[in-house]
């Protein structure tokens, strides 16, 4: 089922992609978001943070949610001013609860290789929102004052 | 990212150059736990000119620490720069990890 279409507001249009599931499609979109966010003025720190979490959220997205299927698609929706980005992530799997990935920086889970992705992203940006299915995640990376 | 790797004092250097990211790590999952398997169990990973560092790395260094570790070695991690290091802390992953401010001072300590 296709992921609904974000709507404009404020901040513009929303610039839509829409990837293959696979890993090396992944640093085109990335560039592409972050000449955009270049040309608006972020510092290279908001444009790490950003790298960080969108790579974290479409690995996740082609890993976890549409576990390798190259049959489905990953859809990414973006738009930024100089105030602030936002960044929806959307995959074609079955969704999952958020609330349900240990938390990976308690001592138990150190040693584990996997279940960093969501963490970072929400360190990293501003405001992380998953919908009610799971299967889309929405991030908002605020400019600097 | 390129991987180059050398030994030094017994220990075997692997320095990442350019981002450590979900396209580098499988290079880096082969160079790492390759080197662990061909018994180069004292490990020290150069990040001093690494500029990126994501989750899936991060877990290839773990596997490869823990590897070392099971084969009584070990793997430590040398300059990373504020960017990295900020990610060691956010993921108290500075905890498992022993983390020197460069490589002589990793081979040192490997040394003792």
């Amino acid at each position: 089922m296709p992921a609904r279409t974000p709507q404009p507001d404020d901040l513009g249009d929303w610039t839509e992609t829409v990837l293959p599931t696979n890993l090396s499609a992944i640093r085109k979109t990335e560039r592409e978001v972050l000449a955009r966010l270049h040309d608006l003025g972020y510092d290279e720190d908001h444009l790490f943070a950003v790298r960080l979490a969108l790579e974290e959220a479409l690995v996740n997205a082609m890993k976890h949610g549409n576990a390798f299927d190259p049959d489905r698609s990953v859809h990414v929706w973006y738009r930024a001013s100089p105030e602030r980005v936002e960044i929806r992530v959307a995959d074609e799997g079955c969704g999952f609860d958020p609330a349900t990935v240990p938390d990976p920086t308690s001592d138990e889970n150190l040693e584990r290789p996997c279940g960093r992705g969501i963490m970072l992203m929400r360190c990293y940006m501003d405001e992380v929102t998953f919908s009610p299915k799971g299967n889309e995640v929405s991030m908002i990376k605020h400019g600097q004052p | 990212m390129e991987i180059e790797t050398r030994t030094e004092d017994d220990c075997r250097v692997v320095t990442l150059r350019g981002s450590a990211d979900i396209n580098a790590s499988a290079g880096l999952r082969e160079t790492l736990l390759g080197a662990v398997e061909r018994g180069e169990t004292r490990i020290v990973c150069d990040l001093s000119e690494t500029d990126f560092i994501c989750s899936d790395a991060l877990g290839v260094l773990i596997t490869a620490y823990l590897k070392a570790r099971g084969r009584g070695g070990c793997l430590y991690i040398a300059r990373p720069h504020q960017r990295l290091n900020d990610i060691f802390e956010t993921t108290r992953l500075d905890r498992l990890f022993r983390i020197y401010p460069d490589v002589a001072a990793a081979l040192a300590s490997l040394r003792e």
